[in-house]
């Protein structure tokens, strides 16, 4: 049989724990806990909004379909710019290990303001203008995307081990940061290979 | 004295790189007070509506200004300043009416804690006092038994 000091335990946990309840409403505006993890996606999706049908041998004068994606899950509305930029293989691209975006200039850009938990996508046309082969190697002179015309210039070598004149598509996601009030790398890109053929 | 006509509106590299600097800087205003009134708790959807359609217009000035057409660039970064006019200044009222309402409710959570923590302490300690005479009531209506475990 329970003794009066085993009663008095049980009451007084009984009292705490109503007490804890009462308080918790109030307990939740002074309380933050940590979200789960908190991050960006960026993706891109073939002419069928899938992930198949990638456009990789490339016609001079044909226009070609890709979507371009940002999920945010970084539990607050953020600020995206999403840069297009165009490579042979010699030019490099972002590198993810220091976290720095390709010093490429970009070529087109979206910029979206997009709620946690939210995603955006937009198609992306784009299109090999003008190029030529001339001695064994492949010149990009303009590209178009989205209907606007960019003087690329790009010349790009024989690639013997995939044999083609590859460049390089990609695609990077910055984030506005707004303690620092600019947009940064975020550390994310996304790319497609074009085998250009004129 | 030579004659010039001008028939439209040139706009020159460094009037539109202008414009669109300014359009950027408003753009990112209206994003910061934007993140405040969404901190706050308001409700900013329509907000966010408004700043992705301004959005396309600066990346639209931006990307004229690139191959450029700066005209276009101008035109576009207008329409960006045109379309975020305003959005700073209703999320610091969003932001003002969030923080209002919350304040409200967290006085309003802290005032229920407070007062129905203290109904049931109360009605607990009540409920003990009883329970502890009924106990010793009980303890003393008790007749001793002698315990006959002793080996003989």
């Amino acid at each position: 049989m329970l003794n009066i000091e085993d009663y008095r335990l049980i009451f007084a946990s009984v009292g705490l724990i109503g007490v804890l309840l009462f308080a918790s409403p109030t307990l939740g505006f002074l309380l933050h806990l940590p979200g789960g993890e908190r991050f960006s996606e960026l993706w891109i999706l073939g002419p069928s909004h899938m992930a198949e049908g990638y456009p990789s041998n490339v016609k001079a004068g044909e226009s070609y379909l890709i979507y371009v994606g940002v999920g945010n899950h970084l539990g607050s509305t953020a600020y995206y710019a999403i840069y297009v930029k165009f490579r042979n293989q010699t030019e490099p691209l972002p590198n993810a290990t220091a976290e720095t975006p390709s010093p490429l200039p970009p070529l087109y850009e979206y910029r979206v303001v997009i709620h946690d938990g939210g995603v955006w996508e937009a198609p992306l046309t784009f299109s090999i203008l003008k190029a030529s082969i001339v001695g064994g190697q492949c010149f990009v002179d303009a590209l178009n995307i989205n209907n606007v015309t960019f003087n690329v210039n790009k010349p790009a070598s024989w690639d013997a081990n995939s044999t083609g004149y590859y460049y390089q598509l990609f695609i990077e996601l910055w984030i506005y940061n707004i303690e620092r009030r600019s947009l940064e790398f975020h550390n994310r890109f996304v790319s497609l290979w074009l085998n250009v053929t004129c | 004295m030579p004659l010039t006509v001008s028939i439209c509106h040139g706009v020159g590299e460094e009037e539109a790189e202008a414009e669109i600097k300014e359009a950027e800087e408003a753009f990112n205003r209206a994003y910061v007070a934007v993140v405040e009134a969404e901190r706050a708790g308001a409700n900013i959807s329509i907000l966010v509506g408004k700043m992705n359609m301004a959005g396309e217009f600066l990346a639209e000035a931006k990307n004229a200004f690139r191959v450029g057409n700066f005209s276009e660039a101008f035109g576009e970064a207008e329409n960006c300043l045109a379309m975020l006019d305003g959005i700073a200044e209703d999320a610091l009222k969003l932001k003002g009416l969030a923080m209002a309402e919350s304040h409200k409710a967290f006085w309003q959570s802290l005032a229920f804690s407070c007062l129905g923590s203290f109904a049931f302490l109360a009605g607990l300690f009540y409920f003990w006092s009883r329970f502890k005479s009924a106990y010793t009531k009980k303890l003393l209506k008790m007749k001793p038994e002698v315990a006959s475990d002793a080996e003989y």
